[in-house]
């Protein structure tokens, strides 16, 4: 099979430039889901967990070698700078290049693995054949045994999706935009009927596999770290509440282990595209993570955290704080009796410092300063729970006063590295106080506690 | 009358876990015994001084591994890998509050709510995270004889931790671990066992790298300048990632040549 002659002039600096820019905003590159020990013959292993080995300067984890196998693409995406109506340089991977990249940066440790997505070549399915055969390339030839990622091309033939799932730990399909009308007006070669497809196809052989292995150990596995998704966030006019409830029932219905999303960037100029002149929706992007982690680990439905009246995020408070403000008939916890669930919903107790207060408390029962010591951030849990029945300071359960409190611009300056608030008392002050006493402080003066 | 009696270790786990072997053997009151690293002498103390045994070492190990599981046991290595000075002693009463109680396996951190439990527990997470970032940070450079050679330079002992998960990941390569804060060398020869050796890197003499050992660096660093989105720059984002002690020892830092 012949390559895109473009490929054998450009050097390999080049070509890894253009080819990790054309592959940037793909942000499902985590390294987790798979455990697999070495095989004591050639080089790689995978970590449960995964591996960041650097941070870009954008603060993102670089974790695998990101690229695309080429940027010739024959689609016409309009968000999509490789769109086949852009003029930039174009450039394709050999797959002995590809295989050899990823081996010597993983040797030297500056990667856990590959991340390979394409352009399409020709068709879905000839440009899942040539990833295909990479990934064969770097399976059986190179033996690597450390962590794939690869993109299953919607509308590729289903026998090819089916091999190469059993040479990967990960395989996506992007879902691009939220909604199906959303696809169709930025996206027109892109249907969602042909995203879900694969999606299903890769979630069925998942479940068979899983069933296989319980009759035998040694089976091939197939897609053994899970699916995963992506959808960009800004780029059309849906809701935070839409976007969830597509989240939550990709979760539901196809049983991915992660759901991605991309704040939207404007790369093309395209008139259809948001100018967005503020910048990427960073803080949108940021709340939906907080929502996501809500649904995945601390048993929160989608409705609880938002609904079409109130179809947008809160954009002080994150989504635990605005859902216990908005139920604080639930508060105050008390600490040393209260079940898993509802400790979970406490602001500032996440899912390990739980763990660690119900085992600690079989044994002694807790104050204030050992909920400190496990991890606990007090100054927003202060106001929700009780230890032995009482607060830390005396708390109006009051919507209104929990929320200044939480979002007080000074409340990082108030409190000291133990979580007690501390001001040195001079002899000289006239009672002219730099700042005016907060709600806290004043309580504590009435209280007779010092400060 | 009281005494207080005191161990002096010396700053190894053989010789912390001898002197906790000691203890037991010596049958002692575990409020009237503490454990130490430094010289200063204490009033209306007892002295005693700890060599490291290798037997007893072994056999206190065996027990922390049946008693209290395979992931305890290594919580507490790390505890006493990390640089602080109280670490014996706090290692000493959670192990003995573990045995005396009857923890069972993978429960030994439970009660937090004491505070020697609490001290182990925080000394091993902080060495354990520093250990999980250096899996992630640590750099290999190939040498002119094909050597991987990779420095570090960890505020805990984290070589001995490293080194089984790079000999699982690369079993057929010679690599070399040299840790610069306390002269220790990680040697693992290919096909073969991992083992320790101690002393001092060979002066300021270049290292001899291979031919295309630059061509990969500079490649490296390439691909990540190339990833970042710029309109997502956040310079202090990426500094609270990856704190700057080890941005040192890495490739992609460094300013091309």
């Amino acid at each position: 099979m012949g390559y895109l002659a473009t490929g054998n002039e450009m050097s390999l600096t080049d070509k890894l430039g253009i080819l990790t820019d054309a592959a940037k905003y793909d942000v499902a590159c985590t390294s987790s889901g798979v455990e697999r020990k070495g095989n004591g013959t050639s080089v790689g292993n995978c970590a449960a967990a995964g591996i960041c080995h650097s941070f870009s300067s954008d603060g993102r984890c670089i974790s695998l070698l990101k690229i695309l196998l080429t940027n010739e693409c024959i689609y016409d995406c309009k968000y999509c700078q490789n769109r086949c109506s852009n003029d930039i340089p174009r450039a394709t991977f050999t797959p002995d290049e590809i295989c050899t990249l990823t081996m010597e940066f993983y040797r030297r440790n500056y990667i856990e693995g590959l991340f390979l997505s394409s352009g399409i070549v020709q068709s879905p399915t000839f440009t899942m054949e040539l990833i295909y055969r990479t990934i064969w390339l770097l399976r059986n030839k190179y033996k690597f045994n450390g962590y794939v990622h690869v993109k299953a091309i919607p509308g590729a033939d289903a026998e090819l999706i089916r091999r190469t799932g059993f040479l990967v730990d990960r395989m996506s399909v992007n879902l691009e935009l939220p909604t199906a009308e959303g696809l169709k007006a930025l996206a027109p070669n892109k249907h969602r009927k042909t995203i879900l497809t694969p999606m299903r196809q890769i979630q069925n052989g998942i479940e068979e596999n899983k069933n296989e292995l319980v009759l035998y150990r040694n089976a091939p596995r197939f897609v053994g770290g899970g699916q995963s998704t992506q959808m960009i966030i800004g780029a059309t006019p849906e809701s935070d509440y839409q976007i969830l409830n597509v989240a939550e029932s990709l979760y539901q219905k196809f049983g991915l282990k992660r759901v991605f999303y991309s704040a939207f960037v404007n790369v093309t100029g395209d008139k259809a595209l948001p100018a967005l002149p503020g910048g990427p929706p960073l803080l949108r992007e940021h709340r939906l993570y907080q929502a996501d982690w809500l649904l995945r680990f601390y048993g929160f439905k989608g409705e609880e955290l938002l609904d079409e009246t109130r179809p947008y995020f809160n954009v002080l408070l994150d989504p635990k704080e605005d859902w216990a403000v908005r139920h604080l008939e639930q508060f105050p916890v008390e600490i040393n009796r209260a079940p898993m669930q509802m400790l979970l919903r406490v602001p500032g107790i996440g899912v390990k410092s739980a763990q660690r207060i119900v085992a600690a408390r079989r044994s002694a029962n807790l104050t204030f300063a050992d909920l400190k010591k496990i991890g606990v951030v007090l100054k927003r849990a202060l106001f929700f729970v009780t230890c032995d029945g009482r607060m830390m300071y005396p708390v109006k359960l009051d919507e209104d006063y929990i929320v200044r409190n939480l979002t007080d611009v000074k409340e990082r300056v108030r409190f000291g590295s133990d979580g007690m608030s501390y001001r040195q008392m001079s002899l000289f002050d006239d009672g002219n106080f730099a700042r005016p006493l907060t709600v806290t402080e004043q309580l504590q003066v009435a209280a007779g506690q010092d400060f | 009358m009281y005494t207080l009696t005191v161990y002096r270790c010396e700053d190894s786990l053989e010789s912390i876990f001898t002197a906790i072997y000691l203890s037991y053997e010596e049958n002692r009151d575990s409020r009237d015994t503490c454990m130490v690293l430094h010289d200063e002498p204490i009033l209306f103390a007892e002295n005693v001084k700890v060599e490291a045994d290798p037997v007893r070492t072994i056999k206190v190990i065996r027990t922390l591994k049946r008693r209290f599981g395979e992931d305890d046991y290594l919580s507490v290595c790390m505890a006493l890998a990390s640089t602080d000075e109280d670490k014996a002693q706090a290692v000493y009463r959670t192990v003995v509050k573990g045995l005396d109680e009857r923890y069972e396996r993978g429960h030994l951190f439970d009660s937090l709510a004491d505070e020697y439990v609490l001290k182990t527990f925080s000394l091993a997470r902080g060495a354990g995270r520093e250990i999980q970032h250096l899996k992630g940070f640590l750099r290999f450079q190939e040498l002119e004889n094909g050597v991987l050679y990779a420095k570090i330079g960890p505020k805990s002992n984290a070589v001995t931790f490293l080194m089984p998960h790079f000999s699982d990941r690369l079993p057929i390569e010679d690599f070399v671990i040299y840790d610069d804060t306390r002269g220790i060398f990680g040697v693992h020869p290919a096909g073969g066992q991992w083992y320790l050796l101690s002393g001092e890197e060979s002066g300021e003499r270049e290292l001899r790298l291979s031919e295309r050992e630059m061509q990969y660096q500079e490649l490296f660093r390439h691909f990540c300048r190339t990833i970042a989105i710029k309109e997502r720059k956040n310079l202090k984002l990426q500094r609270n990632m990856l704190p700057l002690r080890f941005q040192e020892y890495m490739v992609e830092f460094r300013q091309k040549v």
